[in-house]
């Protein structure tokens, strides 16, 4: 090749690089926007006002499920996806929290629900299997549910959706109950609800929680963070009077 | 090759690359809580200890907050950013330019950090870029939900130090300007 060549051909190296990674991009915000993406069903990243203003998390309230001390002064609300591998991992530190604060009633910890549908199919029926859990057996076996959920999904959609027969029998919930509660669609708008407040609150995955001071001071905090960080932040929380 | 292992191993060298590296490793896993790290840092009911030992407890989450592929090319992109922003110095000091080599890393640098996050939950910056416009849409139709930015990063910044490191080692001499 001839040096001049060769110059002009490096010298279009850095705007060629650019421009392909530029289209990359575009291309891949085309796809995702089109109307012909085979992924378009309305999500939380749709909706047409995300704020992300922590205020406009919904009250904590009778109708919550929380776990603990329902009086304490720190509260942790969690928005969470049960085949979300992180929220598996965060349910497990969440319950190293409660051993810790839990028990002396410094830190409530309440769960929501927000089913990432796009990105796993499975998780609005799971949140769907928890929330009967609920209304049949109590805030206890609400808990027991989910534990056993997290504890027993491979994540990213593994679950066999046997298992949420399997995970009710198991807490000893009443099957045919379960079964025709299920097949309901009694909670499609509770988890709808949930699923704008997360988005509401500035919510874009999960697992997205919110720790409430007693003062009713609110910080926010996204991803499964180690329990350390939750631990300093709960002291921080638990400072404000 | 050996003569740039000795421009980066040099005292002036790590003295850029290190402290770049550390600062891009410890954005890149603060970035999801950054929010976060405002409303505590801007707190002033909240003491300096709390402030300083919050934000460090956060670092751990590379291990907690990442699959193993997003941490992979979050590390990588913090050690080329390093890399890079020590061979730029040395250009500029040496020779006093810069060539493309830079600006393909500015390019890398940027697709990287749409890559960085919770690949598999949503948590991408891009996703906040383009999220009353559908970025979960996005990640779905992404092998790897989203972790081809941060790969097409870590190749582009890995492209941006051969040429910078091709043009570090570039013979200092005078070359006449060709013509046909």
């Amino acid at each position: 090749m001839e040096p001049e060549a060769k110059q002009s051909i490096s010298s279009l190296s850095t705007p060629i690089a650019i421009v392909i990674a530029g289209a990359l991009i575009a291309g891949a915000v085309y796809m995702g926007t089109s109307s012909g993406s085979t992924a378009n069903a309305p999500q939380p990243q749709d909706a047409a006002q995300q704020t992300g203003d922590l205020e406009q998390m919904r009250v904590i309230s009778a109708d919550d499920h929380i776990r603990g001390n329902q009086d304490a002064p720190v509260k942790i609300v969690e928005y969470s996806d049960t085949e979300c591998p992180f929220c598996k991992r965060f349910h497990e530190t969440m319950k190293q929290v409660m051993d810790e604060y839990g028990k002396d009633g410094k830190v409530a910890w309440v769960y929501r629900n927000f089913p990432l549908d796009q990105l796993h199919q499975k998780a609005r029926n799971e949140a769907t299997a928890i929330e009967c859990a609920g209304e049949l057996g109590g805030n206890d076996k609400f808990w027991a549910y989910a534990d056993r959920l997290y504890e027993v999904t491979p994540s990213n959609d593994g679950l066999d959706p046997m298992e949420l027969h399997n995970i009710a029998q198991y807490i000893g919930l009443d099957m045919t109950k379960f079964n025709t509660c299920l097949t309901s669609e009694k909670f499609t708008k509770h988890i709808e609800d949930d699923v704008q407040n997360a988005v509401a609150t500035g919510g874009n995955g999960t697992p997205w929680s919110i720790v409430v001071t007693k003062s009713g001071k609110k910080y926010p905090l996204s991803g499964a963070q180690p329990y350390e960080a939750v631990k300093q932040l709960i002291e921080v929380a638990l400072k404000d009077k | 090759m050996r003569s740039v292992l000795k421009t980066l191993t040099a005292a002036h060298s790590v003295a850029i690359a290190l402290p770049v590296a550390i600062i891009v490793f410890v954005l890149a896993v603060w970035l999801p809580n950054l929010r976060l790290l405002f409303s505590v840092w801007t707190d002033v009911s909240v003491s300096l200890a709390d402030k300083i030992s919050l934000s460090l407890s956060l670092i751990p989450a590379i291990a907690t907050n990442f699959t193993l592929l997003s941490a992979s090319y979050t590390i990588l992109i913090a050690v080329l950013t390093g890399i890079n922003a020590a061979l730029i110095v040395h250009l500029i000091r040496t020779r006093a330019v810069l060539g493309g080599g830079a600006a393909v890393g500015l390019s890398g640098m940027a697709t990287g950090a749409l890559g960085v996050g919770c690949a598999a939950c949503g948590s991408l910056i891009v996703t906040s870029l383009i999220g009353t416009i559908g970025g979960v849409s996005l990640l779905t139709l992404l092998p790897l939900r989203g972790g081809e930015f941060g790969l097409l990063g870590v190749a582009l910044l890995g492209y941006s130090t051969y040429l910078l490191a091709k043009k570090s080692t570039k013979p200092l001499v005078c070359e006449p300007e060709l013509k046909p």
